[in-house]
C-alpha cells in the first residue's frame, strides 16, 4: 500500500491474463451469462467476432489495484467512472495503470483525483476513466 | 421472474428490488472468479465493492430482457460504506435514460444499494449499448 501520495504519484499497476475459463467463472459468480461472454458460437457471429470479458470483471481488477494502493479508504469513499473503449478478449493480457492527478482539500477532507487506463498487450487502450478517493485532510 | 423488454422500458421505470445475503461462500466464489490477490486484510471481513456492484447489476438483469450481444459501454460507481461479509443488501435499479442515435440504442440505468439499516452503501450508473 502507498504510504503517502501526492500529485503525480503512480499507482502500482496490475496485470491480469484473460482466459475464457476466467470469463466463465465470472459469469457463474455474477450470474451474467450474456452469450457475448460465454457462447463462442454466438459471439463469433456478432460484430465483436468472439467472446469478450465482462466489463465488470475489468472493473474488479481496477478496483483491486486501487484498494491495494490506497487501502480501506477505497472501499468506503471511492468513486469510479470509466468508459469501455475496446473489449478484453480471451488470450489478452491487460495492464491497469493509474496516476494521482490532483489532491484537493475541502471541509477537512482530501480528495485525490486519479486517472486510470487499461491497456491490452497491443498497447491499445481498452478502458479509460477517473477515480476519486477521499481521506481525512492531511492523511493522504 | 417476469422480464421486461427494452421496448417496454421508459425513463423512471423501477425494476423490482432484490435482496442478497452476502455470505462468505458467495464472496469466496466472487474472489476466485476475479482472481483476487487476496492480499488485503479488509477482504477478510468486508465485501469488495465490485462484488456488490456485480450483484446489483445481476438483480436488475434478472428482470430485464435485452437482446443477446448487448454490451457495457460505461460505468460509474460510488462506494459509501464498508459492508461486512454476512450482511444483507437491497439492490434497487431504475431506467435513467433511453437514447437512440441512428441505429444505436443505449440504456442508462441507475443503481442504488442499501444495507439492513437502509443506509446507502453504493450507487452507480451503467450505460448499456444494444446491438444494432
Amino acid at each position: 500500500m502507498l504510504t503517502k501520495i501526492h500529485e503525480g504519484t503512480a499507482i502500482p499497476s496490475t496485470v491480469k491474463h484473460i482466459t475464457q475459463e476466467r470469463i466463465n467463472l465470472y459469469a457463474e459468480a455474477s450470474g451474467d451469462f450474456n452469450p457475448i461472454h460465454v457462447d463462442e458460437s454466438f459471439a463469433v457471429q456478432t460484430p465483436l467476432g468472439g467472446t469478450i470479458a465482462h466489463g465488470m470483471l475489468i472493473l474488479a481488477y481496477i478496483s483491486e489495484m486501487m484498494a491495494l494502493a490506497l487501502g480501506q479508504s477505497w472501499f468506503a469513499g471511492g468513486k469510479l467512472s470509466v468508459r469501455f473503449k475496446l473489449p478484453a478478449r480471451p488470450g489478452d493480457t491487460v495492464t491497469i495503470t493509474g496516476r494521482v492527478d490532483s489532491i484537493k482539500d475541502k471541509n477537512g477532507v482530501s480528495y485525490a483525483n486519479c486517472s486510470l487506463e487499461c491497456h491490452n498487450q497491443k498497447d491499445e487502450i481498452i478502458v479509460v476513466g477517473e477515480a476519486v478517493i477521499k481521506f481525512p485532510e492531511g492523511e493522504s | 421472474m417476469a422480464t421486461v423488454s427494452y421496448e417496454e422500458l421508459i425513463p423512471g421505470y423501477e425494476f423490482p428490488a432484490v435482496s442478497y445475503e452476502l455470505t462468505s461462500s458467495l464472496i469466496s466464489k466472487y474472489l476466485r472468479a476475479v482472481d483476487s490477490l487476496n492480499e488485503l486484510e479488509v477482504l477478510r471481513k468486508f465485501v469488495p465493492p465490485l462484488a456488490i456492484a456485480a450483484y446489483a447489476m445481476a438483480a436488475m438483469a434478472g428482470s430485464l430482457s435485452l437482446p443477446p450481444g448487448s454490451i457495457h459501454a460505461s460505468q460509474e460507481l460510488e462506494f459509501f460504506k464498508l459492508v461486512p461479509i454476512g450482511a444483507v443488501i437491497n439492490c434497487q435499479a431504475k431506467v435513467a435514460r433511453k437514447l437512440t442515435r441512428g441505429k444505436l440504442h443505449m440504456l442508462v440505468l441507475e443503481l442504488n444499494v442499501f444495507d439492513q439499516s437502509n443506509e446507502k452503501v453504493q450507487s452507480g450508473k451503467a450505460t448499456v449499448m444494444l446491438p444494432a
